[in-house]
């Protein structure tokens, strides 16, 4: 070390390669398509069962039903009551996760390896034989009402909702929140969760993974016993059209009198998960807003103290999803914060991204893929993927190829038609007798102020 | 049952930097981490919130790093990093791919050794803004979001380090000089005042010497002062202290903390135990009787900090329905509290079982390990002790629990804050 010289960056030191571990496949009888990938840095397991029930599938008017079936999967099973069931699974150190999304529901465990066949029955048993008691459905639904009244009060997720309520048109999914809101939740009970569940918790076009100090043939044996009887296919569920509400560029304030900051959001429809230019996106939207050093963060946060922080990302689905642009910035600075962020997309889609932005990205994306594959819970969560938007086998194995092959051309290219600011629809939740005049002064487009 | 065996060496240079090393190649990663025992409890009187601005000043670029070129180089290495400040300490650290550990090492050794150059009125002004929208974001446009601001106050008295925020105020922020910038540094971002953590995938030898070559010349600094104020205090309240607050808030909360012995005291064990077993878990007491068959509360949160100073706290969070009266909320609570003197083995061994788990998948990071490591050193002077973890734990009874809830967690020493929405007043 006696050559160091603090003036001079240290250089890097030869790369060690880095593999995304090997993925065994089998597929059951019953259809379910079965992972199994071997990491052994700890004696830990992550297992994760996918089905085909997700929001996207559900009529505007039943909004808000698979996220309460998987909430009030908890609840028990035929043989047991709730507390039994957590008492056992707890009794043994696991901890059993359900999580419903747009494209489906994932139902997950983490335990010792040693613990994982009792893990497994347990998870089996939670989602084959739920039993949804009464007043176990009635608590989730009333749970779900609350943080629907939550949400209602809190500025970020106001925001949020608003703003697809802005992108996307009236009967797409995607313009509601998630959990449904209080009209559509309210009404639902027990025979409704009852019903989904019988439908649309079936093994085909789902997928169990198992990640960890474990081997393929055991696990397939264990999932073989566990999943035993199990049969059937989930409803089919057609594609939905995704149109966006409109082209023309828009201004809404949600009013939230007294607010000492304002919560915006810019954004408009996307691509889907699995359109071409997904590479090259990745790539744009890193040094637009994807990370510490993007464009918009050293704008609005490090020149201007506006914000705490500020990112862009594309929000990728089976359907087309949204790109959107995120922050929460002073009152009084919330015009002139509004006015950047335009004039960052502008400049972008208008100027590209210069050479050293996009290598700077593609090494950025790269690099921190290892790191983001150090835990049983995340290579299970990215073998998911594979199963969940129907990405080839290989995604992983080549993703980083795929985007150190992502030119300055190509990430202009797909900026430019994927970013359109001259659509995009702008989202305040703050106190609009501060902002809104300001904010009018701007010129973007018609300005609407709705109460929160 | 899991034995913990994470490698570790210990060195320590001249200048006093203690340096830990923990080696595991299965990913080709490594983390550095940083802590500084400095923290909120060190900020005198109309300064609060200055450990957390220093913090974000520690990015703002030293002599030989330019503003930005921080945050761009770990980046474009394909590394994460952040900062956070606490009460008792901050601590700072990067994830890089293995072959850039020499990059994090030379950017934290320029900041410990030579930030003040870099430092100006402007990155000041920017970063204050940024702190100052930091603090709106997360507590100003919350509902609730002044709870920790009234919790601390109620459990620990006005001459305490504990009774203010880390957050702080917006007029201590506004006051902050860059004079108080250069006294801060010089006197807790010293190498006597700080462990360096170096886990993953590295070569011993190469990163040794590349430690004594970042680092080694950093001149040591005095000894760190007394913690301002007076961190002495009786062990409990001795009352119900409460604080009830009618606001713009969705649902009623109630949050009922007790004072109790702090990280360092062997007892610590016996209040994470007890809290593991009101609130680890749906078969935990608190979710089992509240949430779900008396079905007063949506949700139940509990937490025993790990604070060193004089005493620390154990909390209970539990969030309502509309309907929900704060005081059948608050009875509830303090019901499972008092109820612990009856707490069983069984249930102490389902919370032992569970956080045995979490604890092994947290250990999985490198940047997790380094941070424990990091902390086991700077607080107890005994790494080690991150594999004997478990075995505290395990070492408790339930007599303890029982002896623990009959002591520490009675009516005399709680504190209640409520917050009752507008519409229920």
């Amino acid at each position: 070390m006696s050559d160091m010289d603090r003036n001079r960056v240290p250089e890097a030191g030869p790369l060690r390669s880095f593999e995304f571990p090997d993925i065994d496949r089998r597929r059951l009888e019953n259809g379910l398509e079965v992972r199994v990938a071997r990491t052994a840095r700890l004696p830990i397991v992550s297992a994760s069962l996918f089905v085909r029930a997700g929001e996207s599938s559900l009529k505007h008017e039943k909004a808000g039903l698979s996220v309460l079936s998987g909430d009030a999967l908890e609840g028990g099973s035929r043989r047991r009551s709730g507390t039994e069931l957590a008492e056992s699974l707890e009794g043994i150190g696991a901890r059993l996760d359900v999580s419903t999304g747009w494209e489906g529901t994932s139902v997950s465990v983490s335990c010792l390896a040693e613990r994982l066949a009792e893990a497994m029955a347990i998870l089996a048993e939670t989602l084959l034989e739920p039993e949804f008691p009464e007043g176990e459905v009635v608590r989730a639904r009333s749970q779900a009402l609350a943080s629907i009244r939550q949400r209602s009060m809190d500025p970020a997720s106001l925001a949020s909702d608003a703003a697809v309520r802005r992108y996307f048109s009236a009967g797409v999914p995607f313009a509601r929140p998630l959990e449904g809101t209080q009209e559509t939740v309210e009404p639902l009970g027990r025979n409704h969760v009852r019903g989904y569940a019988e439908a649309f918790y079936r093994p085909v076009e789902g997928g169990l993974v198992v990640v960890g100090d474990v081997h393929t043939d055991e696990i397939e044996a264990l999932v073989a016993s566990c999943f035993q009887g199990w049969e059937g296919e989930p409803p089919v569920q057609g594609d939905f059209g995704v149109e966006p509400r409109t082209r023309e560029r828009t201004l809404l304030v949600v009013d939230r009198p007294g607010s000492v900051q304002s919560e915006v959001r810019v954004g408009h429809v996307g691509p889907e998960r699995s359109h071409p230019d997904v590479f090259p996106l990745t790539v744009l939207n890193t040094l637009l807003g994807g990370a510490f050093t993007s464009r918009l963060n050293l704008n609005l946060r490090e020149r201007h103290g506006f914000t705490y922080g500020v990112r862009s990302r594309f929000a990728l689905r089976r359907r087309p999803g949204f790109f959107q642009v995120g922050t929460a910035v002073g009152t009084e600075v919330t015009a002139p914060a509004v006015k950047e962020i335009l004039g960052e997309l502008e400049g972008l889609v208008e100027g590209g991204p210069t050479e050293a932005e996009v290598e700077a990205a593609r090494d950025y994306i790269a690099g921190v893929f290892p790191l983001r594959l150090e835990t049983a819970g995340q290579v299970a969560s990215r073998i998911a993927e594979l199963l969940i938007y129907g990405l080839p086998d290989d995604y992983h194995a080549t993703y980083r190829d795929r985007i150190r092959a992502v030119t300055v051309e190509d990430a202009a290219e797909a900026g430019g038609r994927h970013i359109r600011p001259s659509e995009a629809q702008v989202v305040v939740v703050g106190d609009a007798q501060a902002i809104r005049v300001p904010l009018e002064a701007l010129g973007v487009g018609p300005v609407e102020v709705i109460p929160a | 049952m899991s034995d913990l065996s994470i490698p570790f060496e210990r060195h320590r240079l001249g200048n006093g930097l203690r340096i830990i090393l923990s080696h595991d190649s299965s990913v080709p990663v490594v983390a550095v981490n940083l802590w500084y025992g400095v923290g909120s409890r060190n900020e005198p009187q109309g300064r609060t919130g200055f450990a957390h601005l220093f913090e974000h000043m520690m990015f703002q670029g030293s002599a030989h790093v330019p503003k930005n070129r921080h945050f761009e180089l770990v980046e474009r290495a394909g590394g994460t990093l952040n900062a956070t400040t606490w009460f008792d300490r901050t601590n700072y650290f990067e994830s890089l791919p293995s072959n850039q550990l020499e990059l994090a090492l030379w950017l934290e050794s320029d900041r410990m050794g030579w930030m003040l150059p870099a430092m100006d009125q402007e990155k000041l002004d920017n970063q204050r803004d940024v702190v100052k929208n930091e603090k709106r974001q997360r507590y100003d446009n919350q509902p609730y979001g002044d709870w920790d601001e009234r919790l601390q106050a109620l459990v620990f008295p006005e001459a305490h380090p504990y009774h203010h925020t880390v957050i702080g105020s917006m007029e201590d922020l506004d006051a902050a000089t860059l004079d108080d910038v250069e006294a801060f540094f010089r006197t807790y971002y010293v190498p006597n005042n700080a462990v360096l953590t170096v886990a993953g995938d590295f070569e011993r030898s190469r990163t040794l010497d590349a430690i004594d070559a970042y680092f080694g010349e950093i001149p040591a600094g005095r000894p760190i002062p007394p913690v301002p104020g007076d961190p002495t205090l009786p062990p409990r309240i001795g009352e119900t202290v409460r604080d009830r607050v009618v606001a713009d808030v969705p649902l009623p909360r109630v949050i009922l903390a007790s004072r109790i012995p702090p990280y360092s005291s062997p007892e610590f064990a016996v209040a994470e135990v007890a809290r593991g077993v009101l609130g680890t878990g749906r078969a935990s007491r608190l979710y089992r009787r509240l949430v779900r068959e008396r079905k007063v509360a949506k949700d139940v949160v509990s937490y025993a900090f790990p604070l060193l100073t004089g005493a620390s706290m154990l909390l209970v969070w539990a969030t309502g329905y509309e309907d929900t009266r704060a005081e059948d909320l608050e009875r509830a609570v303090a019901l499972e509290l008092e109820g612990l003197s009856d707490a069983e083995d069984a249930e102490i061994a389902r919370a032992i079982a569970v956080t045995e788990t979490d604890l092994v998948r947290s250990l999985e990071r490198v940047g997790e390990r380094a941070d424990l490591l990091s902390m086991f050193e700077l607080y107890f002077d005994d790494p080690g002790r991150l594999n004997r973890e478990l075995d505290r734990l395990r070492a408790v009874t339930s007599g303890d629990v029982r002896r623990f809830a009959a002591e520490r967690l009675g009516p005399d020493n709680r504190a209640v804050l409520t917050y009752v929405p507008e519409a229920q007043r």
